[in-house]
């Protein structure tokens, strides 16, 4: 008598499957509107020589700016923020920073930077970035050395 | 061959293991040797017995056999007939489960902690405008190849 090929289990495509719905589905892009601010606090000093992997690409340029030896991240924050919402990123040294994005056009984003070390207003500035771009806040002291912040736009 | 040894051989016969160029020796001995003729005699007779026995329990055995073969081909069946194919409702559950598994993965995609090292894509950033209430300010361009710099001079330290 012929017999009925056995069937596998009834969940085995699920694996391969659910890796294409992973695949396929959207990732939550951020909106046009809506800007992902990241800030890493890099501690910068002459204590010893070393540099933190996790600068990545940056180490490089930073080793090329200034003359300090060591240099180790200490923080890292992302915020998504939309136009004219505030994000606040604490700050090694009970400092503050308030990041409000201002405008977006095509790849561009106005940035309005607050940096304050409790009632005291270390910097305002408002900046014009390219999504993708950077730039550097240096100079607040800390520990034997002092703050570096790497202030990026998405 | 003394009788002594006679009765260890007797034994191998009746056993079957008795060599065939040790088996004239026992002959001889047996033919001249009444006791042990009747003890050889004796031993090779208990084996056909024994297998005749063997034979008369096996048929008054063999209707229970019978019965404990029937009910485990019957067990068997049953265990078949309860592998019945699947419904299609068991055959399509795990569909709604993988997408909520992929729904749960995307919820709980790691996005903070296990982020690449930065990768700036582009140096270029105009500063409209720059102001301290309690430091100096001075902002460094080194070059369109590195990140301008604001740099906080506090307290007139450098």
């Amino acid at each position: 008598m012929a017999r009925r090929k056995s069937q596998g289990r009834p969940g085995a495509p699920a694996l391969p499957i659910l890796l294409l719905l992973l695949l396929l589905a959207p990732v939550p892009s951020e909106a046009a509107n809506t800007v992902s601010v990241e800030v890493g606090a890099v501690y910068a000093s002459n204590e010893g020589r070393s540099m933190d992997p996790a600068l990545g690409i940056i180490r490089g340029k930073l080793q090329s700016m200034f003359n300090y030896t060591s240099y180790r991240m200490l923080d890292r924050k992302r915020r998504a923020l939309a136009i004219g919402e505030t994000g606040e990123f604490e700050l090694p040294g009970r400092r503050m920073m308030r990041a409000t994005p201002l405008s977006t056009e095509r790849n561009k984003v106005r940035l309005t930077i607050r940096i304050s070390d409790g009632p005291r207003n270390l910097l305002t500035t408002t900046l014009g970035l390219s999504r993708g771009g950077m730039v550097l806040v240096g100079g607040p002291s800390h520990q034997a050395g002092v703050l570096i912040l790497i202030i990026s736009a998405e | 061959m003394d009788c002594r040894t006679a009765h260890a051989k007797i034994e191998e016969k009746a056993d079957g293991f008795l060599p065939q160029d040790a088996d004239g020796e026992l002959s001889r001995h047996l033919s001249g040797c009444s006791a042990c003729a009747a003890e050889d005699a004796a031993a090779s007779a208990t084996g056909p017995l024994l297998r005749a026995l063997a034979g008369i329990r096996a048929k008054e055995k063999a209707p229970a056999l019978d019965a404990m073969w029937t009910r485990v081909r019957a067990g068997i069946e049953e265990g078949r007939e309860a592998r019945m194919p699947p419904s299609w409702i068991a055959r399509w559950a795990w569909i709604p489960a993988a997408v909520a598994l992929a729904v749960l993965a995307l919820l709980f995609y790691p996005t903070g902690t296990d982020r690449q090292p930065f990768h700036p894509t582009t140096f270029d950033v105009s500063v409209e405008d720059i102001e301290s209430e309690a430091a100096t300010v001075a902002l460094v361009d080194k070059g369109e190849d590195l990140p301008r710099v604001i740099w906080i001079i506090e307290d007139g330290k450098t």
